[in-house]
């Protein structure tokens, strides 16, 4: 049974053309039902549509808007501005080593919904002053919301409406979190691959971790921090649609790119790490990134590390030669 | 030892932590150091007003009570009883509570994901093992009435809060 998130459903976005499209509740829930998922059918059931049966689209943004607001006390709680900082100050680092230091940087965080992160390293200056801070996100109403937030609190910073697999802002470094359990099957290499081909000279996205405690603690603290059912429901389903390591690092291996993860499973504490990165590097910066890291770089891993202990569990073969081609290009 | 100020500390204590609670996640600012505050005092004031319920419950079994001092010696007692438990889970969420603040990232995650999250989930638990408490103690039932009474008191602060002031995200 596929697990499905009420948000991914109640909100479709043409990605040509960027526009909002109409979404029948009774549509909705039967997807959901067909799913197995009765809980979440209710959910959307009890939503507001009008007399064609369509979502009210204005009372779905509202719901969005207040369910990510809440969203953002569990990333302010759990600290992930300063999880992120950990990783992408060494980046920048190791960026600046290699392009100057006078260089002028951006940082895309895509996905951004009400931009948290954006706003969060805007308000900090938490890495430096010259990385301009841009967010995109496939929905109108966070963006345009995320927008407002930044300008009530003159931020410096901004938000574009746009998709991720095409575009709008070029970037130095992307990042993401909480966005690449939304990217099933091919998606997520086209995710990577998008970025890859493109001028951006690392890719830095952050995910829940997938282990057997995530659903469980996703639970438990969606339950005791979040209110509306909707926010409780795609919490959990979100742990339990996490990716592997063997999946993301697959995913992640584009030509040109050396796909690192950072902290996977077995070299991190499954109760302190909530959300981790999969890294991709033009693999020249490889050793700047290390060297900044410190002590910290024996958590960076590639391919070669998931297989060095025994084959992993899926597509022995295919990773012994997507280790040895990253390892070829570095 | 007499038990009130302790409980009272404790229940005010807890009052401007539910009103902080009522209000998180509301607000998607990122500087909200005024408005946190600003919703712990309002916690404190709904909660300062709502205590007063326990403590004239307790002031109305002493009154109709045909031995006053007999009657305060068991609601002491059933007070000390029902202080236990909500002393060990003020001292958890104390521990919780530094090491978020103390420690770094990683391990303060880790008091937010196994402390301070369950430990919010398990207040009605807690007042119930505190009312158990008063029993065992050998409160009798005046002391579980107080007990009852004052629970529910702390336990309303949050949904009013949220109701009365952050009922739509600021
Ligand atoms: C779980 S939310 C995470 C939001 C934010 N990054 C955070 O950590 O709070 C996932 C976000 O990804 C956005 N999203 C999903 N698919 C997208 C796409 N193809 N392009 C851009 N944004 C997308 C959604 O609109 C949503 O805001």
């Amino acid at each position: 049974m596929p697990h499905l998130e009420i948000s991914d459903l109640i909100t479709v976005t043409d990605p040509l053309s960027g526009a909002r499209m109409p979404v029948r509740r009774g549509d909705v829930v039967r997807r959901l039902d067909e799913a197995g998922d009765p809980r979440a059918a209710r959910i959307v059931a009890g939503l507001p549509a009008g007399p064609d049966d369509v979502l009210d689209p204005l009372a779905v943004d509202r719901l969005m808007i207040g369910v990510h607001t809440e969203l953002q006390r569990l990333s302010e709680e759990l600290r992930i501005g300063e999880r992120l900082v950990h990783v992408l100050d060494p980046l920048f680092e190791a960026i600046r080593e290699i392009a100057g230091r006078r260089g002028r940087f951006r940082l895309v965080d895509i996905g951004s919904g009400l931009g948290y992160l954006v706003r969060w390293l805007a308000s900090t200056g938490a890495l430096g002053p010259n990385v301009e801070l841009i967010g995109v996100d496939l929905d109108a109403a966070l963006v345009a919301e995320a927008d407002r937030l930044a300008r009530a609190e003159g931020l410096d910073c901004r938000f574009v409406h746009g998709n991720a697999f095409d575009l709008p802002e070029i970037a130095t470094v992307y990042v993401s979190t909480g966005v690449l359990h939304h990217f099933r099957g091919p998606a997520l290499a086209e995710f990577f691959e998008a970025q890859a081909d493109s001028q951006a000279l690392a890719f830095c996205h952050f995910d829940i971790a997938a282990t057997r405690l995530a659903p469980v603690g996703a639970w438990m603290f969606h339950r005791a921090r979040m209110r509306h059912p909707l926010g409780r429901h795609d919490g959990v389903v979100s742990a339990r649609r996490a990716h592997s390591d063997e999946t993301l690092l697959r995913a992640a291996t584009v030509p040109g790119i050396r796909p690192l993860l950072y902290e996977p499973k077995g070299l991190s504490n499954p109760f302190c790490t909530t959300l981790r990165p999969v890294l991709g590097i033009r693999p020249y910066l490889e050793d700047p990134l290390r060297q900044a890291l410190g002590r910290s770089s024996r958590r960076l891993v590639g391919a070669e590390h998931l297989t060095r202990g025994g084959p992993p569990r899926h597509d022995a073969a295919s990773w012994s030669a997507s280790g040895a081609a990253s390892g070829a290009g570095r | 030892m007499n038990p009130v100020l302790p409980l009272a500390a404790l229940g005010l204590v807890d009052a401007a932590f539910s009103g902080f609670r009522a209000y998180a996640g509301r607000d998607a600012r990122i500087r909200k150091h005024r408005a946190v505050l600003r919703a712990s005092l309002r916690g404190l004031a709904v909660g300062a007003v709502l205590l007063l319920a326990p403590a004239l419950t307790a002031g109305a079994v002493l009154l109709l009570a045909e031995d006053t001092d007999r009657a305060y010696g068991v609601l002491a007692d059933g007070g000390t009883g029902f202080l236990v438990p909500i002393g060990a889970y003020a001292l958890a969420v104390g521990l919780s509570l530094a090491a978020y603040f103390a420690l770094p990232y990683r391990a303060s995650t880790l008091s937010m994901v196994v402390g301070l999250g369950p430990l919010t989930l398990a207040r009605p638990l807690v007042v119930a093992g505190a009312c158990a408490g008063a029993l065992v103690a050998g409160g009798g039932w005046t002391s579980l009435l107080v007990g009852v009474v004052a629970g529910a008191a702390v336990l309303c602060v949050e949904p009013y809060v949220h109701r009365r002031w952050y009922a739509f995200p600021v």
